[in-house]
């Protein structure tokens, strides 16, 4: 009788069930396993807020085996984590990395928040460029979903209905809402963590507040813009510190760039920016002023 | 002159969607009742025995929609019927609802196999809020015990459930019976399946036959 509607019904499970071939449960936190994808030979993709330990992790795989697992590097800026696992062969992820997903396409999220794979379904509710993490990381693309979040939803893969992963789901991003971390982020990440182990970022030691610089004063210096950053905390001996710049001054622009807010500021300072100096222009005691400063990389134990 | 582009082609695929989905909702509607308990609407129920053979019609819901021992059973066609609860399951969550049936009417058909996969469209039908026989489609969430052939508790599927539908049908993409919707669990919709429906139905009747 029915045929479209069978046909589809058909073509969804078969989508989870390809899909979910390399969708593993992972053991790092305590009661309910979190998912984690099978990216690359050996290689497990999974969200870094999902893994609370370093060692003593353990994956079920597919077939019901539960294997151990080692930690190649997290990165919370990105939520994502690389685990290490060898000697298993379980078919690796069929990424669709050459089109984008459009609002409005019908969506899989899939988890194994145990021996079993989970789906929830869904559209994809918005689509848009590249974006910071309020921990500065940029994600590709904004990949926001209109579906319903169960156990195990982070570290699962997003497929689309043919069964190719679109990226890694997350609710640590974004406040509990759902989104998902686009291949081409997920490639980036995982080709540095496993490499250093972690992401490198530049730094520069330096809170700051939007302040409006007054009209008279921008009129004065010839100003672009007329809100700058006041730089209301330097950290001690930090690259900032170091270079000579002070609390109170007024941070006008970094590398040619205005900035009048702290992603202006994260957006200059790349893992490829560490140790090569950036001219920051700044306001202090009323003339404007231009010093060199040589980003720092991040210290590790830094959340931001 | 750029000639204007063609109109896309009408959306086939989408089309004879809507077609099919209608034709399957108005399949399972007509084996979906209102049960009513002291005039009160509380749930919805499967037509479980058209009453063909005994003239005594049976319907299948959950034992929370019926409190006391007796109901009244709408059926699609409007008609109302007294019923008595001929058995009742507390831990199961299920009760059995006979009536006098004084015509054969269609019965739900009870999908035996193949097994339910993950990601398979599930209608369910209800009466959320007092809109009769409302439907919402989702997909199978998790199919217990892959490897097991043993039947799980509950079927968990990803679709919207609210009050009025508890004891209505899940059924799949071709109308067929896999689950009595019972509660939900979060966003997720637990029914009991179709299976342990069928093997309780056939002790309980064992049981209470005359």
């Amino acid at each position: 009788m029915s045929t479209v509607l069978q046909s589809l019904s058909t073509e969804l499970a078969d989508a989870v069930q390809a899909a979910g071939r390399a969708v593993v449960a992972i053991h790092a936190r305590r009661r309910i396993p979190a998912s984690g994808v099978h990216w690359r030979s050996g290689v497990v993709v999974a969200t870094s807020h999902t893994i609370s330990r370093d060692e003593n992790i353990t994956v079920t795989l597919p077939d019901g085996i539960t294997a151990p697992a080692s930690l190649a590097g997290r990165d919370p800026s990105t939520d994502l984590a690389v685990l290490k696992l060898a000697g298993q062969s379980l078919p690796t992820a069929r990424l669709r990395s050459d089109t984008p997903p459009t609002v409005g396409e019908l969506v899989i999220a899939l988890g194994r928040p145990g021996p079993s794979v989970t789906a929830s379904w869904g559209v994809m509710s918005r689509v848009d460029g590249p974006w910071r993490t309020w921990q500065g990381a940029e994600i590709d693309s904004l990949l926001r979903l209109d579906l319903a979040i169960y156990d195990g939803f982070s570290g699962g893969p997003l497929i689309d209905a043919a069964g190719r992963v679109l990226g890694i789901n997350t609710s640590g991003l974004a406040r509990g809402v759902p989104v998902t971390i686009p291949v081409a982020t997920v490639e980036r990440v995982v080709t540095e963590l496993l490499e250093r182990g972690t992401i490198r970022r530049a730094y520069l030691g330096i809170g700051t507040q939007p302040v409006r610089v007054p009209e008279s004063l921008a009129r004065k210096l010839e100003l672009k813009g007329d809100v700058a950053l006041l730089i209301v905390s330097l950290e001690s001996g930090g690259p900032a510190d170091r270079d000579g710049l002070l609390l109170g001054d007024v941070l006008l622009e970094l590398d040619g760039a205005a900035v009048s807010d702290s992603a202006d500021v994260l957006a200059k300072l790349g893992g490829d920016r560490v140790g090569r100096p950036l001219a920051a222009r700044v306001i202090r005691g009323g003339q404007v002023k231009t010093l060199q400063v040589t980003p720092g990389e991040r210290p590790k134990s830094r959340a931001a | 002159m750029i000639a204007p582009p063609p109109p896309p082609p009408p959306p086939l695929v989408t089309a004879g969607l809507a077609q099919e989905l209608a034709a399957a909702v108005d399949e399972l509607r007509r084996v979906t009742v209102q049960v009513r308990t002291r005039g009160a609407a509380t749930g919805a129920g499967v037509l479980w025995d058209g009453g063909g053979s005994e003239g005594r019609g049976l319907v299948i819901t959950n034992a929370h929609v019926v409190r006391g021992d007796r109901a009244t059973v709408e059926l699609s066609d409007g008609t109302a019927a007294r019923a008595r609860v001929a058995a009742r399951d507390l831990k199961r969550d299920l009760a059995a609802l006979e009536f006098a049936a004084d015509r054969a009417m269609e019965r739900a058909v009870i999908r035996g196999s193949p097994p339910l996969r993950v990601g398979e469209l599930v209608i369910a039908i209800g009466h959320p809020g007092g809109l009769v026989g409302a439907a919402t489609l989702g997909i199978i969430h998790l199919a217990a015990s892959e490897r097991e052939g043993h039947t799980p508790r509950w079927i968990h599927a990803d679709v919207r459930l609210a009050p009025g539908f508890s004891g209505g049908p899940l059924a799949d993409a071709t109308a067929r019976l896999v689950g009595v919707n019972t509660m939900m669990h979060g966003s997720l919709a637990l029914a009991v399946p179709a299976a342990a429906v069928e093997a309780w139905v056939r002790r309980a009747h064992a049981l209470v036959a005359p």
